[in-house]
């Protein structure tokens, strides 16, 4: 067994307002720079819908993940060979066009303006070359299902449909979107790592975020196209790629990213999980519907004590593992298993989990009756009006059955605490509903409290930072660092430096 | 186009003999005759670069005369500080650097007395009606049966010039380059015996004073040897062509002409390799939805 931490995250879906100020937030503090302006190292996207780049989802068009072969991982973007051979033209980089040029607007014609007949305007011109632009597409062009009859209908997910549930979708009368809020996923298996010719790119062993080192990195721009989620972007003006850093300067002292922090939703939970690093191979080595069970399978139990024990054999401090007991992000993910990886069938072993939405109101009209009546508890889930379909292609590798427990879940939640508060459901249903599901009335309490009415610091629970001991297992010289404060770069990232 | 030496060896040298030996005679000792060791030599080195007496202009004006066009007080303030008299106005200077721009004539530093040496010198070559021909160009040994071709490898790279210069090839044509020809920032050598006498080519050989070529071979200068070769072979290439016409090319256009077919196979070739590359999704999808 080789322990390893891990800062993970639950974004809890059924609770996001699709606000992007976590976006914002991210935009003011990482990427409100030259060469960054395109970038979002977090974006919240509407789904159904292609989201941010263009269909990122589309592995026929991106090349991005890996696959199995000869039942080992392999980057789907090509053998080692192949990707030197395109090492100074990669093919499969997404264009300008499918993020969106970045514009601003010339607001200094409002004041500066000559006296005329009509009212001065602030015209959008391009953030990168100054001149006038057309805009065409935006980070969120497609937000609330706008421009659906194009964005929409593209979305890859919808693949897994027929051509009538397709329809279906876009109904007028069922018509339903959810948001879906991304960063970098810090993946277990990071596809960008493997892909980067200049070894720039690196997990930290104490926390497993994973970064780019900007004074290794050449811009090959591998990254780019390795990472399935699209989370790894090229600053033009640098000439390196950029990432988020899960604000790792925050966490080590102590705060929650800026994105979390700032979530009105408060949909985002941060902690740490330990994982079995040995059976890498072994959790990737079954099909793709099998993938989020096998990645359960190498989250370890931090009250276990032979994981204990290897943790701390393993340099993990025993702070961190207690950290770890109140992590809320092992009990979504492996207690309660609500919350399942973003396209699990990529292969990068994701470490930010997602609680599928609850979000359509259940009901279906007839001869223009709206009606909510249901003869079953969980009848609203299966009658949901995205089909199970297309959420277990985002969430489960095609694995519905994954998707509908984590469902039931937040259901049987919310009727037991209906009958705790209004009281006009039937008892014995909920019991049985529960039973069902192997969960006890104080497992739905706590699940409540979790979800509805978490505290700062339950939804963050962050190791106390050590960064002399992750120094002192690098075993770089201890002294060098005495007196050295503070972060960032020690020298700006520059073009061929 | 290739000279084939191997093919008719005896013949050829043969001809070469007599020939080469009646022209080398001459270039050795005809110019001797005509001028005094001193301010021949000292013209040489400090003025032959850019003045000719007799043949011409060069970078600067032929001095053909000069002593009799200007007063000798004159011709000395202008020697010694040549920028200083012209930015003073001097009507004569000013019309001198104008016609000969971007050329600046550097200060001289000669001593009077090896400013009036030259002068008496020019006088006297221009009183005589001859030719003002460098002491040193000479070559070093008389030219040899394998010259010609030991030339033609020097020429064209396949011998390494001894002191690291960088072979003519890279920079001028001829000829016997070969089915590509040579470099096009120079001029085509073919007919450079034709341009030049042979003092003068053997004189630039030993020491070029053509703007690009100076800087490039001040620090790797052609070996005596080297220069023998060479001449040998630009010897050769005017007996090959007797009626050339001096400054006459054999410019083709193959080499341009190959690399364009290259361009063009390389772009089209890329394409082909890279046909499954992305070209955006985005603009697709809105393109497709439109129809
Ligand atoms: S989400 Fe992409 S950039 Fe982030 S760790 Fe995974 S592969 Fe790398
Ligand atoms: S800030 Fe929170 S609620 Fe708002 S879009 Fe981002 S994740 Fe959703």
């Amino acid at each position: 067994m080789d322990v390893r931490l891990q800062m993970a995250m639950v974004f809890h879906l059924d609770k996001c307002i699709g606000c992007h100020t976590c976006s914002v937030a991210c935009k003011n503090v990482w990427t409100d720079r030259k060469g960054a302006e395109y970038m979002w190292w977090n974006n919240v996207e509407t789904k159904p819908g292609t989201g941010y780049p263009t269909a990122w989802e589309d592995q026929q068009k991106y090349h991005g993940g890996w696959e199995q072969k000869n039942s080992q991982p392999d980057l789907r973007m090509g053998r080692r060979e192949l990707r030197v051979l395109n090492i100074f033209h990669n093919p499969h980089l997404p264009k300008l066009d499918d993020y969106y040029e970045p514009w601003t607007y010339k607001y200094e014609d409002l004041f500066d303006s000559p006296e005329g007949a009509d009212q001065p305007t602030a015209r959008p011109i391009s953030m990168i070359t100054g001149n006038y632009v057309d805009i065409e597409a935006g980070p969120n062009w497609d937000d609330d299902l706008g421009g659906s009859p194009v964005y929409a209908a593209n979305d890859p997910n919808l693949d897994s449909l027929t051509e009538e549930e397709r329809a279906q979708v876009f109904e007028i009368d069922r018509l339903v979107f959810f948001y879906l809020p991304r960063i970098c996923n810090h993946c277990i298996n990071p596809a960008c790592v493997a892909a980067c010719p200049s070894g720039a790119i690196y997990k930290r062993g104490e926390d497993g975020i994973v970064l780019i080192n900007q004074e290794k990195c050449r811009g090959w721009r591998m990254c780019v196209t390795a990472c399935p989620y699209k989370k790894s972007y090229y600053n033009w003006s640098t000439g390196k790629s950029e990432k988020c850093i899960l604000c790792f300067p925050r966490l080590e002292t102590g705060q929650a990213p800026a994105c979390f922090h700032s979530c009105v939703g408060r949909i985002r939970y941060l902690g740490g999980l330990l994982y079995d690093a040995d059976r890498l191979l072994d959790t990737l080595h079954v099909p793709d519907d099998k993938l989020v069970e096998s990645q359960r399978e190498m989250i370890l139990d931090p009250r276990d004590p032979q994981v204990r024990e290897g943790a701390l054999r393993n340099g993990i401090d025993a702070r961190a593992l207690e950290a770890c007991e109140r992590s809320p992000v092992y009990r979504y993910v492996k207690q309660w298993k609500m919350a399942l990886p973003l396209h699990p069938e990529f292969r990068t072993l994701p470490m930010l989990f997602y609680v599928p939405p609850l979000l359509p109101v259940m009901a279906k009209s007839e001869d223009g009756l709206y009606d909510t009546a249901n003869a079953e508890l969980f009848s609203p889930i299966e009658k949901a009006r995205l089909p199970m379909k297309y959420m277990a292609s985002l969430f489960a590798g095609g694995n519905q059955e994954l998707v509908r427990y984590a469902l039931k879940k937040q259901y049987a939640v919310r009727m037991f605490k209906r009958l705790d508060t209004v009281g006009d459901v039937d008892a014995a249903a909920i019991k049985r509903g529960l039973e069902q599901l192997n969960m006890t009335g104080a497992e739905a309490e706590q699940i409540f409290r979790l979800t509805a009415l978490p505290l700062f610091d339950e939804r963050f629970v962050i190791p106390s930072s050590h960064r002399e001991q992750a120094l002192a297992m690098l075993n770089e010289d201890m002294w060098a660092e005495k007196g050295g404060a503070g972060f960032g770069f020690r020298a700006a990232p520059v073009r061929g430096a | 186009m290739r000279i084939h030496l191997t093919r008719q060896p005896i013949a050829l040298s043969l001809w070469l003999l007599t020939v080469l030996f009646s022209q080398v005679a001459r270039a050795q000792t005809a110019p001797l005759a005509a001028a005094p060791a001193g301010p021949a030599v000292s013209f040489e080195k400090r003025c032959y670069s850019c003045h000719n007496i007799g043949s011409g202009n060069k970078k600067g004006p032929d001095l053909n005369g000069v002593t009799d066009r200007r007063t000798r007080d004159w011709l000395h303030e202008y020697i010694e500080t040549p920028a200083a008299f012209y930015r003073k106005g001097d009507p004569t200077a000013v019309e001198l650097f104008k016609k000969f721009a971007p050329e600046v004539m550097p200060d001289q530093a000669l001593t009077t007395e090896e400013i009036d040496a030259i002068l008496n010198m020019i006088q006297a070559l221009t009183r005589k009606g001859e030719v003002y021909v460098p002491p040193g160009a000479k070559l070093a040994r008389v030219m040899g049966l394998t010259d010609v071709y030991a030339g033609w490898r020097l020429f064209t790279g396949r011998d390494k010039l001894q002191n690291g210069g960088a072979a003519c090839i890279s920079c001028h044509t001829l000829a016997s380059a070969g089915r590509l020809g040579g470099g096009t920032l120079g001029p085509d050598l073919t007919t450079a015996n034709i341009k030049y006498r042979n003092p003068e080519l053997i004189s630039i050989l030993q020491n070029p004073n053509f703007p690009t070529m100076s800087s490039v071979f001040a620090a790797h200068p052609l070996s005596d040897e080297e220069i023998v070769k060479l001449f040998a072979l630009f010897d050769h290439h005017r007996r090959q062509n007797p009626t050339a016409q001096a400054g006459a090319t054999t410019y083709d256009f193959k080499f341009p002409l190959l690399g364009a077919i290259t361009l063009i196979g390389a772009v089209v070739g890329m394409n082909w390799i890279w046909k499954n590359r992305h070209r955006g999704v985005r603009e697709e999808i809105v393109r497709r939805s439109r129809i």
